[in-house]
């Protein structure tokens, strides 16, 4: 890095806030659930005050560095701020803040709250960790604590098809770990140094097996938790069983996590020279264009909503992989602030299907004929984010799509630019109709739970009053799951419309790429 | 050029201010319905005025340019005198249609609703003109498309909804194409502004991808050929106002999205020394965009002369305008650097048709929101009731036929001259035949309007229209604008030609010399409009006399048809793709599950026993015979099935490739004996015209045994006097008269709906073997005419008891069940029944025929012979233009007493017909051959 270091005790801060506040959720429980949920907003918020007060900061070139613990001789557990993990790291806690807002109103009649809200705060420590994470070792360690106290969460609701689910992620996530550590290791033989604050410490006069071995192991390390094809099999069954606000995290945070860790480790431990010399990417571009285009067809066959979801973040995330593999600047641009833009689109999604499904309690997109007319604002949460997600101007995923488009021109290979568009048709084609069924199609069953409210007179009901909630409606949901929702679908406007505001993923990843592939 | 680019705000703010204003559409219309209408009229209005502001500012500097600070970057806006033309037009159609909508939706619901996408689409659409590069292009040509999605639903009927679905996959598919095409400009070397842009070797193929996907994405909004298909959908449905922005004005942005890939994108630099390769590639594409022009339009016309739906119909010519519209802009490529008579004819004509277009969907949606119907054929005579309206609309059908002085005679000269001009520049015959296809269309408009015009407004009355009375104030004043522009544009060309064309073309380095000496009232272009009105009076004449506006074209030969196809197919695939992974997966965890089973019991002794069993010679052996013994049956099996499949499969494409010969002979047939006799080719009229005598007989014979039943009353009953018995049998009479007159117009309506869908031939034959089964239902007439007589004699009222009793007897009947079944049965005749039938029926027609006979000619002179069968003649040709079109003849048309002697007089129109029509076909290759030699 070119800019200055500085000592801060903002990361460290950052990252053990959660833990802290994690060990605050049963003694406020003991006084009320309302002191929980303050405390556990509270200090989301705090978080998230401490993360984005760096950010002029590391705009302006800044890294904010702080050593916290000494492990071994030469190994520090050691935080570090850079553009790329500020970038994360601001994504995390923005998301985080929703899903804690929204968890207040989502959980209140769930049971094990205080696991629920216990595990909530550790997972954005350690996440946190992973954004700031200045060495291999603090990655792998926060990484793997991050993958692995998380599967409490999954199986909250504590179901067979969650515990099944649970299972299914542990298994996938120690096989994708346990591949994690020979990498770091090896890197530490190979380069004599594992930190991450330069472009690149392997080079390429290195012995090629280790370096092809150091490779394999971290794209397939980190590929289980970005879910690239053959290894995604956790990310259908696991979305669907945790609860809606764990799933909006699922897939904005934890899959993007393996997303952001291939990205640092790719730019910071290879570095462009190393990687162009290796010619190994092309092949991991190939796979993530397979699972764009795969994971959209597979996700137009499904009918539970939340599966659908965790498809189209299948393919998505694709799009970041692809994104990187191209080694341009604009590609690479464009893969990053997908990652922030990702994040807020398909929260929101996950928001809208968490309320859709405690409100009515149907899972299927099939039975959701007409939900619309009963929750206009969740719907039209609904309906921005899938806009977004299409790629729509002037919406968040136009700009990541726009991106990648130059991105892929950039670096003449046009062919991808099918795999781009064909992704976001199949993206249309699997999400349009689920707006289309809530606005457009009639849904006779609910007249009769109407009824039962007291109808009022046999007069003919004129065929447009579905669009105006009467006190027949079934009422939107609390503030506190709408909030969050529409607040998502807000930012999704705004990291679209405002997009060029310094101090938004687009700068961070603009210094990204200015420094890490000049 | 870059000398001259004034820096200004106006263009964001008059694309920002309308967006901005409907913020408080809700508010206020929550408050004041008419607060709020005038609050949009006067939103709309100042933003006319802002881009009036515009003209003193380009007429200074030629180009106005700013930026906006948003999404990525900044938003470039920059104003040429083409983009000002389009802002101009925009805003002031704009303006009008808010006004209109004033009144006219006061009767639809979400009037806020309205209103608010209303302005949020004029400011989208301001966008597009005004945009200065790419993304800001894309930005506002997406927005324009999603928004416009709100006029496609407004009403939110079912079909609508269907419409809207079909419009927002279209859009959304077109946009993916157009970002495709961007990104391939920018890959190819563009900065991104609307600019030439150098483009480096060896990338021909990467540039004709570009520009396709462009040229389709910006055609899906344009209505151009082959992606028109959501235009005919959307329009019927849309709100009026709505439609008339969506055609005249919003189709515009894909066409001046057309133009800017053709006249500025893919162009060479704008410099003073050209040569013929720069312009190449330009030319290449220019060519190419003129004949998809031409195709649209010519198909549009056709699609639009066989609509009953007067708004559909106007969306289809809009697809054909697009036409005109493209063939200039294509012609104007193709000429490169002397592209001044295509570009100055495609905008002209994008100016022109924004004004009649708009205008004539007004119109009729003036003549829906009085009478609510939008079928041409169900109206008629509405001038006297709504006279401004008709004015207006007429004008309006003047300006789009291009009738002198009317503004469409301007532009479609001057796409006429760039069409000429493109022939003559490398002497390319095709451009000959486009010509011509072009001179066709025009009479095939033309055609249209004359239809329009004449159905609607002229001729006779078909429906007591009761309080219907003109317009409302605001909508007329809306239209009336509309109107006077035409004029204005229609008189004084120079005022576009000079105030816009001429100083655009200059500032992207085009000579426009040529449009000084540009001429309007020549020979040439009179004579070149008089052939094209000639070619649609005989389009007209002939399609009106031979039903040939009523032709439906088979499913498949619309594109929509195999878009659908291609849309399910790729859906199911994908949704194969999905079941064959799931198979997988579970394929996958049963394996993984077995095998944690087979390692689990591993260890117990039973799995011993079978390790030791499963490694014996003897018991391979065993199971290999077995095996193969079910291979050979498994073999044998399917070798059966596929030997008796292969059976049905050859049997099932015999009888299709028999049916299929049988349908060519038949339409052969009929071609050969239309062109011979001139017989009108409905095979059907003849059908209805034997049900129709089949059915008077069962008619006739009802009421006779009705009578006779009576008879046989009366004269049992001694007591009653003569007047009394002569009134119990008049009653019974006309009770059986009535009764026999329903079941008879039921039967025929029967027919009539049977001639639709199946072939005549099985019609009539179904129509022979179900004949006798009919008279079963005389007993149940002459019963009830017996009973219902008293009471009627007595004074009662029987209305109530007669349409039970006939209610009752129509449900017994059911003849449309009967036919089906008959049809379904494919029923035949018995051949001795039928030769009886006509012998009968021959008895009945050979004393009368000769009282037919008398009708005739005989004893006339030869002047007053000729003059009685022009008057004739053109009593068809009236009656065939005005009269309603039922498929079967309306009784009262018809002397109940002697069918057959009208039939009689029928056969000598016929007769007579045939040679009106090898005149017209006369006239019509006369015509032809006029026109070639004039081509050539």
């Amino acid at each position: 890095m070119n800019g200055q270091i500085a000592a801060s005790l903002l990361p460290p801060a950052a990252v053990f806030l959660p833990l802290l506040g994690a060990l605050a959720v049963v003694p406020l429980s003991r006084i009320s659930t309302r002191g929980r949920a303050a405390g556990v907003i509270g200090v989301t918020v705090a978080t998230a005050g401490v993360v984005l007060t760096m950010i002029p900061g590391v705009l302006g070139g800044t890294v904010y560095s702080a050593f916290v613990l000494k492990m071994a001789p030469n190994i520090w557990m050691r935080f570090a701020v850079d553009p790329l993990g500020m970038l994360f790291a601001s994504t995390v806690a923005v998301l985080w803040l929703l899903a804690a807002v929204y968890s207040q109103g989502y959980m209140a009649d769930e049971h094990k709250q205080n696991r629920y809200y216990i595990f909530f705060m550790l997972s954005l420590g350690w996440t946190l960790g992973v954004a700031f994470a200045a060495n291999l070792f603090t990655l792998l360690v926060f990484y793997e604590l991050f993958s692995i106290l998380t599967y409490p969460l999954v199986i909250q609701e504590e179901t067979p098809e969650a515990l099944a689910a649970g299972t299914k992620y542990i298994i996938y996530i120690l096989i994708g770990g346990s591949l994690l550590l020979p990498g770091v290791v090896l890197t530490y033989w190979l380069a004599g140094t594992q930190t991450l604050m330069q472009a690149g410490i392997l080079t390429i006069d290195m012995t090629r097996v280790g370096l092809l071995a150091v490779f394999w192991c971290f794209m397939a390390g980190f590929g289980v938790k970005a879910a690239i094809m053959p290894l995604h099999g956790w990310v259908p069954d696991a979305h669907p069983a945790a609860p809606a606000p764990f799933s909006a995290l699922l897939s904005g945070v934890m899959v993007a996590a393996g997303s952001f860790c291939m990205a640092r480790v790719l730019l910071n431990v290879f570095g462009l020279e190393l990687l162009k010399a290796l010619g190994m990417l092309d092949y991991v571009g190939y796979l993530a264009a397979i699972t764009v285009l795969l994971a959209a067809v597979l996700a137009i066959s499904q009918d539970n909503l939340k599966r659908r979801l965790a498809y189209s973040t299948i393919s998505q995330m694709a799009y970041v992989v692809l994104g990187l593999s191209l080694l341009g600047r604009l590609a690479s641009e464009g893969a990053l602030i997908h990652i922030a833009n990702h994040a807020f689109m398909k929260g929101t999604l996950f928001l809208c299907a968490g309320i859709i499904i405690k409100k009515t309690g149907r899972h299927n997109i099939s039975e959701m004929a007409g939900v619309a007319h009963r929750m206009p604002l969740t719907a039209a949460a609904l309906t921005v984010a899938v806009l977004s997600m299409i790629g729509t101007p002037p919406l968040s995923g136009f700009v990541s799509k726009w991106y990648l488009g130059l991105g892929i021109l950039q670096v003449q290979r046009p062919l991808y630019l099918v795999v781009l568009l064909g992704g976001a048709l199949l993206a249309a084609v699997y999400l349009l109709p689920i707006v289309y069924t809530l606005y457009l199609k009639k849904a006779p069953q609910y007249e009769e739970d109407e009824n039962e409210e007291g109808h009022s007179g046999g007069q003919p009901e004129p065929a447009h009053a579905g669009a105006n909630p009467g006190p027949r409606r079934i009422p939107e949901a609390p503030w506190s799951m709408l909030g969050p929702t529409i607040a998502g679908a807000a930012l999704t406007v705004a990291l679209g419309v405002l997009a060029w505001v310094p101090g938004l993923p687009l700068s961070l990843a603009k210094l990204v790429a200015e420094t890490l592939l000049k | 050029m870059e000398a001259h680019v004034a820096y200004s705000p106006l263009p964001a703010l008059l694309v920002l201010f309308p967006i901005a204003a409907t913020i408080l559409i809700y508010p206020l219309g929550r408050r004041s319905e008419a607060l709020r209408d005038w609050f949009a009229t006067a939103v709309a209005g100042l933003t006319f005025a802002g881009a009036v502001w515009l003209i003193p500012i380009i007429a200074h500097s030629h180009r106005v340019a700013c930026t906006v600070p948003l999404l990525i970057g900044h938003l470039t806006f920059l104003v040429d005198p083409f983009g000002m033309l389009f802002g101009l037009f925009t805003s002031f159609v704009w303006l009008l249609s808010t006004l209109y909508a004033g009144d006219y939706i006061r009767h639809e619901h979400k009037r806020n609703r309205y209103h608010t996408y209303s302005l949020a689409l004029l400011g989208s659409n301001l966008g597009v003109v005004f945009a200065g590069d790419l993304i800001t292009l894309y930005l506002f040509f997406e927005a324009l498309g999603l928004l416009a999605y709100w006029v496609v639903v407004h009403a939110e009927t079912s079909e609508a909804k269907a419409a809207s679905i079909k419009y927002m996959w279209m859009t959304v598919i077109g946009g993916f194409l157009l970002v495709g095409g961007i990104f391939l400009t920018y890959g190819l070397g563009s900065s991104g502004l609307v600019a030439p842009f150098e483009i480096g070797e060896g990338a021909e193929s990467l540039r004709w991808i570009a520009v396709s996907l462009l040229v389709l994405g910006f055609g899906v909004k344009a209505g151009m050929l082959p992606v028109h298909t959501w235009l005919p959908d959307a329009h019927p449905v849309a709100p009026t106002p709505g439609s008339a922005l969506l055609s005249g004005v919003m189709i515009k942005a894909g066409a001046y999205g057309i133009f800017r890939v053709v006249c500025a994108l893919f162009r060479p630099p704008i410099a003073e020394h050209y040569t013929e390769e720069m312009w190449h590639f330009t030319s290449e594409l220019g060519y190419a965009v003129l004949w998809v022009g031409i195709a649209t339009m010519f198909v549009g016309v056709v699609m639009a002369l066989l609509q009953e739906n007067a708004k559909r119909m106007l969306a289809y010519h809009s697809v054909s305008q697009m036409g005109f519209i493209l063939t200039g802009l294509g012609a104007a490529g193709y000429l490169g650097p002397h592209a001044a008579m295509g570009v100055a004819g495609g905008l002209y004509h994008i100016l022109n048709h924004a004004l009649f277009k708009a205008c004539l969907f007004l119109g009729v949606g003036a003549v829906f929101f009085r009478t609510g119907e939008l079928n041409m054929y169900k109206l008629g005579g509405l001038w006297r009731k709504m006279p401004m309206t008709f004015l207006f609309t007429l004008i309006a059908a003047l300006g789009i036929t291009g009738v002198p002085l009317f503004n469409g005679f301007v532009s479609k000269c001057l796409i006429h001259h760039a069409l000429v001009e493109a022939a003559e520049l490398h002497e390319l015959q095709a451009l000959r035949v486009a010509e011509i296809v072009y001179i066709i269309t025009c009479g095939g408009t033309a055609c249209s309007f004359m239809k329009l015009i004449g159905f609607v407004f002229l001729g006779k009355a078909k429906q007591s229209y009761g309080k219907v009375k003109d317009a409302p104030p605001r909508m007329l004043v809306a239209m009336g604008g509309l109107a006077a522009a035409m004029a204005v544009f229609g008189m004084a060309p120079q005022l576009v030609l000079q105030g816009v064309m001429v100083p655009g073309l200059h500032a992207w380095g085009l000579h426009s010399a040529i449009l000084d000496e540009f001429r309007l009232i020549t020979a040439e272009n009179l004579e070149s409009v008089a052939i094209a009105f000639a070619i649609g009076a005989t389009i007209f004449v002939v399609g009106v006399r031979f039903g040939l506006f009523h032709t439906h074209f088979p499913a498949w030969f619309s594109i929509d048809y195999w878009y659908e196809r291609g849309a399910y197919g790729g859906l199911a695939a994908c949704l194969e793709v999905g079941r064959l992974y799931q198979w997988w997966t579970r394929a996958v965890s049963a394996v993984l599950r077995a095998g944690r089973l087979w390692s689990a019991s591993l260890a117990t002794g039973r799995r011993r026993e079978r390790l030791v069993w499963w490694f014996s010679l003897g018991h391979w052996y065993e199971s290999g015979a077995t095996a193969l013994m079910a291979l050979a049956r498994a073999i044998g099996a399917a070798y059966q099935r596929w030997l008796a499949g292969g059976s049905v499969r050859l049997r099932a494409l015999r009888g299709s490739y028999t049916t299929a010969v049988r349908r060519t002979r038949r339409r052969w047939r009929r071609i050969r004996v239309t062109l011979v006799t001139g017989a009108p080719a409905l095979s059907r009229r003849g059908v209805i015209d034997r049900a129709y005598v089949a059915f008077d007989q069962e008619r006739q014979a009802t009421v006779r045994e009705a009578v006779n039943a009576a008879l046989q009353v009366t004269r049992g009953d001694s007591h009653s006097d003569d007047e009394n018995r002569q009134a119990y049998l008049d009653a019974v009479r006309q009770i059986a008269d009535y009764m026999a007159m329903r079941l008879f117009k039921e039967r025929l309506a029967v027919i009539g709906d049977a001639v639709q869908q199946h072939p005549s031939e099985r019609i009539e034959a179904a129509v022979e073997v179900g004949l006798p089964a009919l008279a079963r239902y005389r007993k149940p007439v002459v019963a009830s005419a017996l009973e219902l007589a008293v009471p009627r004699q007595q004074g009662h009222t029987i209305v109530t008891r007669l349409s039970h009793a006939m209610n009752e007897l129509l449900r017994q009947e059911r003849y449309d069940m009967q036919l089906h079944e008959l049809l379904a049965a494919n029923a035949t005749p018995d051949a001795g029944l039928v030769a009886a039938r006509a012998r009968r029926g021959m008895r009945n027609v050979v004393p009368r025929l000769e009282r037919a006979r008398d009708l005739g000619t005989e004893r006339l002179t030869a002047l007053e012979r000729w003059g009685k069968w022009f008057v004739d003649v053109l009593r068809v040709i009236i009656e065939a233009a005005t009269e309603e079109r039922v498929p079967w003849m309306i009784e009262e048309r018809v002397s109940r007493e002697s069918i057959v002697a009208t039939r009689g007089v029928m056969l000598r129109y016929g007769r007579d017909i045939s040679l009106n029509v090898a005149v017209i076909i006369a006239v019509f290759l006369a015509l032809l051959l006029a026109i070639l030699a004039t081509l050539r």
